[in-house]
C-alpha cells in the first residue's frame, strides 16, 4: 500500500485534490463497469488533457502500479473492471470535439465525448460518424475506440475500426504518439490498427482523428414480421443473396418484442414470433430498388406484415423500439446478462433455437435483439440475482453459449470484446502458439505489463523464449529495420 | 540468390525455421508489382508465395472468401464473378492477394467501397523464425483477441509470410459507369466531387476528370444527371481503371490529408489525384524533382513513397520506433525479412 499512497501523494500534487478519488465509496463505485465482474480500485484519477495521462503514467511506472483507463464504464465485458488496486484513469472530463474538417472528412475528438453527440454535432456538415453502438448516448469514443464497438449500422459501413484514422496515446512508459494519419496512408506498421479494439492493454488513447461518411440522400425503414424465427431467420440470408447489402439488417424475437412494446410502444407487433428492422440508404432510386428486393425476399419466407416507416417520426419511433430494448428488459427481471458472439449469417437459425433449448434447460428467461446482418448474436438472460443458485446457472448457460457458438463456426465476441469475461475461453478459437504471439506483441507495447493486465488474453499466453529473447534485446535490431 | 518455392503452408513453416538458424536473408514474393516499394536491398534468397494459391472456402451467402495468399487477382475475381460478388479492391491480375495486402494498395474506389484493410478478417501468417499463427476469425464482425492481420497489412514482407486470409467481399454492384470530361483539373473535380451523390471515384488529372459510378441501375442514371450538371462527360467502360502512367520510370504514391491535395499538386503537370480521399500518383524522370515533392508531402503532413522504380519509401516519421522495433523482433528474432525495407528518417 506504500506505493498507492506514494502515487495518490504525487498525482495530488500534480493534478490537484479534486481529480483523485481514494475514498471508499468512490473506490467502490470504479470497482467494476457494465459487466457483471467486480474488481478493486486502488486510485480513480480523472484526467483533463493528454499532459494529465502523461504524469498517470509516469506516475504508475515510477511506483510499478497497474493502469487501466475508463471511458463511461459501459463495457459489458470487464474491460474496464480494474484489478489489484489498479489506478483507474477516467477519461470522461476529456469530452471536447476538437476539430471538425468536413473538406478532409474527419474530425478530431477527446476520448470522452459521447457517440451520439458527436453524430448530432456532425448532422449540420451533411456527414454522420456510422458506428451507433446502441449504449450511444453514454458510450464515450475513446470506449468505442478500445472495443473497436459496432452497432447495427455496421452492416453496410463497417466497425469502428473502419472510421478512426488516427489516435494519440500514451505508452505506459509515459511517451506519446500519434498512430494513423490524417492522410490515408502513414509510415511504420499500422498501430493505429493495432490500438483499436486493444481494450485499454497498450495504452491510453487521448484524441481520435474520426472518419466522417456522408449521410444517405435517401433512407428507408421497414419492419417485417413473421409468425416462425426459422422464416425471420432466413430472410436475413435471402436478402443478402439477393444482392442486397441492407444499411442495418436487425432481428428482435417475440420476447423482446413484448417488453419494448411495453416500453417504447412503437407499434411492433407483439403476437409474432420475430419480426426484422431493415433500413436501406442510397440515392432515392437506390433506395426504391433495394426495398423491392427486401420485401420479395421477406414475401418468399412467409412474412406477415411489411410496415415501411412514413416518414422521419415514425422512422425515428421505429428505432426506438430497438435501441430501447436494454431498457426495456428491466421489466422482465431485475437483473440481466447480456452476451455477443458472432457466427456465419447462414448458421443463424440453428443457433438460435441452440439458444432456447440451452435457457430451458436451465431455467432462464432468454430475449434476443441482434445485428443479424452481421450474424452478430445477443442473448440475453433475465434473472433476480437474489434467487439462491441462479447466478451459478446464468454462468452455465454462458458457458454453454459460447461453446455453441464456436462449435457453429463462430467466435468469442463480434463487439463487446473479450475483457474478463472471455479471457478464459480464447484457447477454444486460439492456438497456444496464436496467444502467444498476441501476448508477445503486447509487450512490444508494453513491456512491463502495467497497462490492464490480465484481460484478453488468459494467464498462460506469454512470449516464447525465442522471441522473448530478442524482444529482452532493447535495440538489438540496427536502426532502419523498421519498416 | 536462392529460390524458395513452398507448396504449403508446411514449406513455409520449415523454410523460415531454416531461414532463421542459418540467418538467410529472405524477400517474400507475390506478383512482383509491389517489389520496388521500399527498394528492398541485399537478400539471399527469395520466397515465392505463388503456388500457395488454393480457394479453402467460399460462400456468397457469408460475404466472406477464405484463400491462400498467393492466389492471383484475377483468379480470385472470376471465383467472385461465379458468386456475383468481388473484393472491392483494384489492383493488377497478375498481383496476388498476399502481395497486395503486405503492400497496403491504394484501391481507387477507396471513396465508396472502404480502404483495403478493413475487408481483411482473418490471417494466417508464417513468422519469420517459422510458427504458423492465426488471427481473427471467418465473420464479418469479430473483437476477439488483437488483430495481428492489421500489422502484416503494409508490412512489406518485413513481420511474416502471409499465407490465407479471409476477405470480406460485397455484391458487384447493379450497374457501373465511367465518366470522362475533356477539361481536368483538381478545381474542377472538387466541384464534380461535391455536386454527385456518393461517387465510387472522382479522379482528376491536370486535363480530363474520370469519374466512376456504381449502385443500382437507376442510382447511375441520377449520379450522371448531376455530373453533367458541371461538366460536359463522355461514358466509357475501357480507361477504368486503366494502367497509371505505365511509361514512368519512377512513380511515386503520395498521400495527404483529401484538402491538401491543392497544395502538394500545386506545379505539378502530370498526375492523378483521388479526389475525397487524399491519394496522388505522380511520374518522375529526375531525382532532384522527387527529392522536393517529398519535401513538400512531408511539410504537408504526408508522405510520398515510390511504388515503381528506384527512390524507397521516403522519409517519413516513424511514430513510437522502440514499439516498433520490438513488434518486429517479436514476429522476426533474427531480423532475416527484407532488411533494410525501411522508411529513412
Amino acid at each position: 500500500m506504500a506505493e498507492l499512497d506514494a502515487a495518490r501523494d504525487e498525482l495530488v500534487a500534480a493534478l490537484g485534490a479534486d481529480a483523485v478519488l481514494h475514498d471508499p465509496l468512490a473506490l467502490r463505485l470504479y470497482a467494476r463497469d457494465a459487466s457483471m465482474v467486480e474488481g478493486s480500485a486502488g486510485l480513480v484519477v480523472f484526467v483533463r488533457s493528454a499532459e494529465d495521462v502523461v504524469v498517470c503514467m509516469q506516475v504508475a511506472a515510477r511506483h510499478d502500479l497497474p493502469v487501466v483507463p475508463r471511458g463511461s464504464g459501459t463495457g459489458l465485458a470487464g474491460g474496464a473492471t480494474p484489478l489489484a488496486d489498479a489506478i483507474v484513469v477516467v477519461t470522461a472530463k476529456m469530452n471536447r470535439i476538437l476539430e471538425v474538417r468536413p473538406e478532409d472528412r474527419l474530425a478530431w475528438v477527446e476520448p470522452g465525448v459521447f457517440n451520439l453527440d458527436l453524430g448530432n454535432a456532425l448532422r449540420p456538415t451533411g456527414f454522420t460518424y456510422a458506428p451507433d453502438p446502441s449504449s450511444q448516448q453514454v458510450s464515450s469514443i475513446g470506449g468505442n475506440v478500445n472495443t473497436n464497438a459496432g452497432g447495427p449500422h455496421c452492416l453496410a459501413y463497417g466497425v469502428t475500426s473502419a472510421h478512426v484514422l488516427a489516435v494519440d496515446v500514451v505508452l505506459p512508459d509515459g511517451s506519446v504518439g500519434r498512430f494513423g494519419s490524417e492522410a490515408p496512408a502513414a509510415p511504420g506498421y499500422d498501430l493505429r490498427g493495432y490500438v483499436v479494439g486493444s481494450e485499454g492493454t497498450l495504452g491510453i488513447v487521448t484524441a481520435a482523428c474520426v472518419r466522417l461518411t456522408p449521410l444517405p440522400p435517401a433512407v428507408r425503414t421497414l419492419l417485417l414480421d413473421f409468425a416462425d424465427v426459422e422464416d425471420c431467420a432466413q430472410t436475413v440470408s435471402a436478402i443478402i443473396a439477393r444482392g442486397v447489402v441492407p444499411a442495418a439488417l436487425e432481428m428482435m424475437d417475440r420476447g423482446i418484442v413484448r417488453a419494448v412494446e411495453a416500453f417504447a410502444h412503437a407499434g411492433y407487433p407483439t403476437d409474432a414470433a420475430a419480426v426484422l428492422l431493415v433500413e436501406v440508404d442510397g440515392l432515392p432510386a437506390g433506395v426504391e430498388a433495394q426495398t423491392r428486393e427486401v420485401e420479395a425476399a421477406a414475401r418468399e419466407h412467409g412474412v406477415g406484415t411489411i410496415r415501411i416507416a412514413a416518414d422521419e417520426t415514425e422512422r425515428a419511433l421505429l428505432w426506438k423500439g430497438r435501441k430501447s430494448a436494454f431498457g426495456a428488459i428491466a421489466r422482465i427481471a431485475p437483473h440481466y446478462h447480456l452476451h455477443d458472439c458472432v457466427v456465419p449469417r447462414k448458421a443463424l437459425a440453428g443457433v438460435l433455437s441452440g439458444v432456447y433449448a440451452i435457457a430451458q434447460r436451465h431455467d432462464l428467461i432468454v430475449t434476443n435483439v441482434f445485428h443479424a446482418g452481421d450474424g452478430n448474436l445477443h442473448p440475453l438472460f433475465s434473472f433476480d440475482r437474489s434467487v439462491p443458485g441462479t447466478l451459478e446457472r446464468v454462468l452455465a448457460a454462458s458457458d454453454e453459449l459460447v461453446r455453441l457458438c464456436v462449435d457453429a463456426g463462430g467466435s468469442l465476441s463480434g463487439e463487446h470484446g473479450i475483457g474478463l469475461e472471455k479471457r478464459d475461453f480464447m484457447p477454444l478459437v486460439f492456438t497456444a502458439e496464436d496467444l502467444d504471439a498476441q501476448a508477445c506483441l503486447r509487450a512490444a507495447f508494453d513491456p512491463d505489463g502495467r497497462m490492464n493486465p490480465r484481460k484478453v488474453l488468459p494467464d498462460g499466453a506469454r512470449c516464447g523464449d525465442y522471441a522473448a529473447a530478442a524482444l529482452a534485446r532493447d535495440g538489438a535490431l540496427p536502426e532502419g529495420t523498421w519498416i | 540468390m536462392d529460390l524458395i518455392h513452398p507448396h504449403s503452408k508446411r514449406d513455409v513453416v520449415d523454410a523460415l525455421r531454416a531461414a532463421s538458424a542459418a540467418e538467410t536473408r529472405v524477400l517474400i514474393v507475390g506478383g512482383r508489382r509491389h517489389i520496388d516499394k521500399g527498394n528492398p536491398s541485399q537478400v539471399d534468397a527469395e520466397l515465392w508465395t505463388t503456388v500457395l494459391d488454393d480457394r479453402v472456402a467460399y460462400d456468397p451467402a457469408e460475404m466472406l472468401c477464405v484463400v491462400e495468399a498467393g492466389m492471383r487477382i484475377h483468379d480470385l475475381t472470376a471465383m467472385l464473378a461465379e458468386g456475383g460478388q468481388e473484393w472491392p479492391v483494384d489492383a493488377p491480375g497478375d498481383s496476388t492477394v498476399g502481395g497486395v495486402i503486405a503492400s497496403a494498395a491504394a484501391t481507387i474506389r477507396q471513396l465508396r467501397v472502404g480502404a483495403m484493410r478493413d475487408t481483411i478478417v482473418e490471417m494466417e501468417v508464417v513468422t519469420g523464425d517459422g510458427r504458423l499463427i492465426k488471427s481473427g476469425a471467418r465473420t464479418v464482425k469479430n473483437v476477439t483477441g488483437y488483430d495481428v492481420h492489421r500489422l502484416l497489412t503494409g508490412s512489406l514482407g518485413t513481420l511474416g509470410v502471409i499465407v490465407q486470409v479471409a476477405l470480406k467481399v460485397r455484391p458487384l454492384p447493379k450497374a457501373a459507369r465511367t465518366l470522362v470530361s475533356g477539361d481536368g483539373g483538381l478545381e474542377l473535380g472538387r466541384r464534380v466531387l461535391d455536386a454527385v451523390p456518393l461517387p465510387a471515384a472522382v479522379l482528376a488529372e491536370p486535363d480530363r476528370i474520370v469519374v466512376r459510378l456504381e449502385g443500382w441501375p437507376e442510382e447511375v442514371e441520377e449520379q450522371t444527371t448531376a455530373a453533367r450538371s458541371i461538366a460536359a462527360f463522355d461514358e466509357t467502360d475501357a480507361l477504368f481503371p486503366e494502367a497509371c502512367f505505365p511509361e514512368a520510370s519512377t512513380l511515386a504514391q503520395a498521400a495527404v490529408a483529401p484538402s491538401r491535395l491543392g497544395a502538394l499538386l500545386a506545379g505539378v503537370d502530370r498526375c492523378r489525384a483521388m479526389l475525397g480521399v487524399g491519394i496522388a500518383w505522380v511520374p518522375f524522370e529526375h531525382e532532384d524533382a522527387l527529392t522536393a515533392f517529398r519535401a513538400r508531402a512531408t511539410e504537408l503532413g504526408g508522405i510520398a513513397p515510390v511504388i515503381r522504380g528506384p527512390g524507397g519509401l521516403g522519409a517519413g516519421a516513424v511514430p513510437a520506433p522502440e514499439v516498433q522495433r520490438r513488434i518486429r523482433a517479436a514476429m522476426d528474432p533474427a531480423g532475416i525479412l527484407a532488411p533494410g525495407r525501411a522508411w529513412s528518417s
